[in-house]
């Protein structure tokens, strides 16, 4: 459904995004994973013809979305990382607003309003000003705005950044409706969690490059090692590390260890085994399924929030 | 203490990061007192030159003392010669010609001096003085300056004059025989020649009126006014209820409409920072929409705003806006739009909103200092006047005095009107285009 083909965009001398290319199918949730900077929003702001990408081009529906192609952007919805909303006026004046310039009628823009508002749990708030609003209550709001001409491909651009966890669960609660209900989906997000909890498939960008792309399956079984084993820092661990090096790579973090453990140690009964050997207590250890962030380290050497 | 100058070492940091709040602190008041200076001296006098129309038609030797006294008046500019419509010669102006530069508003007085300015048989000198009051400090500066050069001269002429009031009174005779009588008194007496005293009567010494004269006290110019006829005729604005505000309501109009339609224009600042610029931008939207839609509201507002800032000048002030209403309504547009066009060119060149407010409070305040919204331009120094005629401020408070004051037709303002909407045009097409381009916002 959205085709995105070998975009390239510079700013002055430095490369945005290079040889970038998607393919996202009808219905689909996919998610853009990367970094800050790693060139999610500006491909974002190629997408809904805010910029005009130096190389390439983006179908929707087999057709060419040229820049400021006003029809093509009345199938697209945007929920942009910013809250975009008139503060000083209310979530209805907002709606009302909005909904004109996408060219609603009355009736069907009043029909809409109810819907999103219903949509994002804020019918009881339509009338007080969205200066009033908490930064969650405001988020749903940039949402439901960016619903109101029922779009076929929803692109949400960091829609959760500093939203508290209820707001937050509330709005996966949302998306994955919306999904359910048939919309497609292209989420960004530096937040590897959201992207394991949310989408169906996913690509991992870094400066600018699609370093990886597939199900979250496909991406993990990239690794070697698809599981990691984590050993809490305390005063019973703090001396063994030397001797846990032996069982694979560790990586040190604040509070703990994280042990990619070798081939040949890839049995949880070894591992346990040695682990009984340095007299390292079970309740400190935790063994979890890698991440989207282990398949970051991987292939960029770096974690995701680096 | 440290954490005292810890903290005032902060605002200082923050003061002069802040690039437009260093302007505004700094420039500002430099650029205003730079054109404060060049309007009022050091002794507080004007030091620009008011152009007058001088038209002698007396052609004595007298008129043409006078005349060229005031040709050398510090405050004034002697205008006699004008260019007439598809001529290439210029011509000298006859009194008619005179009176109709004033009362369409080319100049703002006329002094005529009659071809029976001083006859033979005159008593007193006779000037006519054609003049319109469109403002204030104006008038004062051309009527003091007039005064002054004509009084310090009639003195001269007083034994003369008197004499010629005697011939009046007593007759030809009587009168010789009084000067003879005197004279010989004088020369019995004083040891004064009586030819000389005689001849001093009944003979002007031009060498003596090239002579300046020490300033006359009022009692003495009092009595001097009996030997001048002033016949003074205030062409425009007899019928102005409040001659005061009509003249200047115009020029604080345009201004304060510089600072709102400014601010709203750049607007469209604060919409990028909020975000909702880009929303729009990603609605079916495109930029030359919103640029224009931001142009009609803004335009709209001034409009409104210039409106209801003349109707209550109307209510409270009896400043008559109805009688010329369509005229002051092209105005009003016209320099709405030039505003507002002013107001895109801010936000088409500056980066931030605080470089947008920064530029345009200097540029404002400076337009409206030099292009005559706090003093009339004809006080300034010959190279700010030229200044002044490139702000759109001189050419909104002008059209405005020509339909406010002067009660002006409609062919008196298209020049106004004309060069107001080109500079909206011209600024218009230079802010879309960029604008467009994607090279604003």
């Amino acid at each position: 459904m959205l085709k995105i083909n070998h975009i390239e965009k510079t700013f002055d001398n430095l490369v945005a995004l290079a040889n970038v290319s998607l393919n996202i199918e009808k219905g689909e949730f996919f998610g853009l994973l990367g970094p800050n900077g790693a060139g999610k929003t500006t491909l974002m702001n190629i997408i809904i013809g805010y910029l005009q990408p130096d190389i390439g081009t983006i179908t929707v529906d087999d057709e060419i979305i040229m820049y400021e192609d006003l029809e093509m952007r009345k199938k697209i919805g945007y929920v942009p990382q910013d809250i975009s909303l008139y503060l000083e006026l209310s979530a209805y004046q907002n709606l009302i607003i909005f909904g004109k310039l996408y060219g609603l009628g009355k009736n069907e823009l009043e029909s809409k309003i109810d819907e999103v508002l219903e949509l994002v749990q804020l019918t009881d708030r339509k009338k007080d000003l969205v200066k009033e609003f908490s930064g969650g209550m405001k988020r749903r709001l940039n949402l439901a705005v960016s619903l109101l001409h029922d779009p076929q491909i929803l692109l949400c651009d960091e829609p959760t950044v500093g939203v508290d966890p209820q707001s937050r669960n509330a709005i996966f609660d949302m998306l994955t409706k919306l999904n359910q209900k048939g919309k497609t989906i292209l989420y960004t997000t530096h937040y590897m969690e959201e992207a394991e909890r949310l989408c169906s498939r996913l690509a991992i960008i870094d400066h600018g490059k699609i370093i990886t792309q597939g199900t979250l399956l496909d991406l993990i079984n990239q690794l070697d090692q698809k599981e990691t084993i984590k050993i809490q820092k305390t005063a019973h661990t703090k001396d063994k590390i030397d001797s846990i090096n032996n069982l694979g790579h560790v990586t040190e973090y604040d509070f703990y260890y994280e042990l990619l453990p070798k081939e040949e140690n890839s049995q949880h009964s070894t591992i346990f085994k040695h682990f009984e050997t340095l007299n390292i207590p079970s309740q400190f250890i935790e063994i979890s399924r890698a991440s989207l962030e282990d398949v970051f380290l991987n292939l960029t050497g770096r974690s995701l929030r680096d | 203490m440290k954490t005292i100058y810890n903290l005032v070492v902060k605002d200082i940091i923050r003061f002069l990061n802040d690039k437009p709040a260093v302007l505004l602190t700094f420039i500002v008041p430099m650029v205003l007192i730079v054109i404060f200076g060049s309007i009022f001296g050091g002794s507080g006098s004007p030091r620009g030159k008011v152009n007058i129309i001088l038209v002698n038609e007396s052609n004595t030797p007298v008129s043409r003392i006078l005349e060229a006294r005031l040709d050398s008046a510090k405050s004034l500019r002697i205008v006699k010669k004008y260019l007439p419509e598809n001529g290439k010669d210029s011509l000298k102006f006859t009194e008619t010609v005179a009176k109709e530069y004033v009362r369409t508003g080319k100049i703002s007085a006329a002094v005529v001096m009659p071809e029976d300015f001083f006859t033979d048989t005159s008593a007193a000198l006779k000037f006519k003085f054609y003049y319109d009051p469109k403002n204030e400090i104006e008038s004062s500066i051309i009527q003091g300056q007039m005064q002054q050069t004509i009084m310090t001269q009639v003195p001269r002429l007083i034994p003369f004059l008197m004499q010629r009031r005697a011939i009046d009174f007593i007759g030809n005779d009587s009168t010789a025989m009084f000067a003879q009588s005197l004279g010989g008194i004088l020369e019995t007496y004083f040891d004064v020649p009586a030819d000389s005293f005689v001849q001093s009567l009944t003979k002007i010494d031009t060498t003596e009126l090239t002579q300046t004269v020490a300033d006359d006290s009022s009692e003495e110019n009092q009595m001097f006014g009996n030997f001048v006829k002033f016949e003074s005729e205030q062409l425009v604005g007899k019928e102005v209820s409040n001659p005061g505000l009509t003249r200047s309501v115009g020029g604080w109009a345009i201004m304060f409409l510089l600072f709102s339609l400014t601010g709203a224009a750049t607007s469209l600042f604060e919409e990028k920072q909020e975000g909702t610029l880009k929303r729009l931008l990603c609605m079916p939207v495109n930029r030359s929409q919103i640029l224009w839609s931001k142009y009609i509201y803004t335009m709209s507002l001034g409009v409104v705003q210039l409106f209801v800032l003349f109707v209550f000048s109307w209510l409270f002030f009896g400043v008559d806006v109805f009688s010329n209403l369509p005229n002051l309504f092209v105005v009003v547009v016209a320099s709405a739009a030039a505003a507002v066009s002013f107001g895109m060119l801010i936000t088409s060149v500056a980066k931030t909103i605080n470089q947008a407010n920064g530029i345009s409070t200097l540029v404002i305040l400076v337009m409206s200092a030099v292009g005559g919204s706090w003093f009339p331009v004809t006080l300034f120094p010959d190279w700010m006047q030229a200044i002044s005629k490139v702000t759109l401020t001189y050419w909104s408070v002008e059209a405005f005095l020509q339909v406010l004051w002067r009660q002006a037709p409609f062919t008196a303002i298209i020049p106004n009107v004309l060069i107001l909407l080109t500079f909206a045009f011209l600024i218009n097409a230079y802010a879309l285009v960029r604008f467009k381009n994607g090279k604003v916002f």
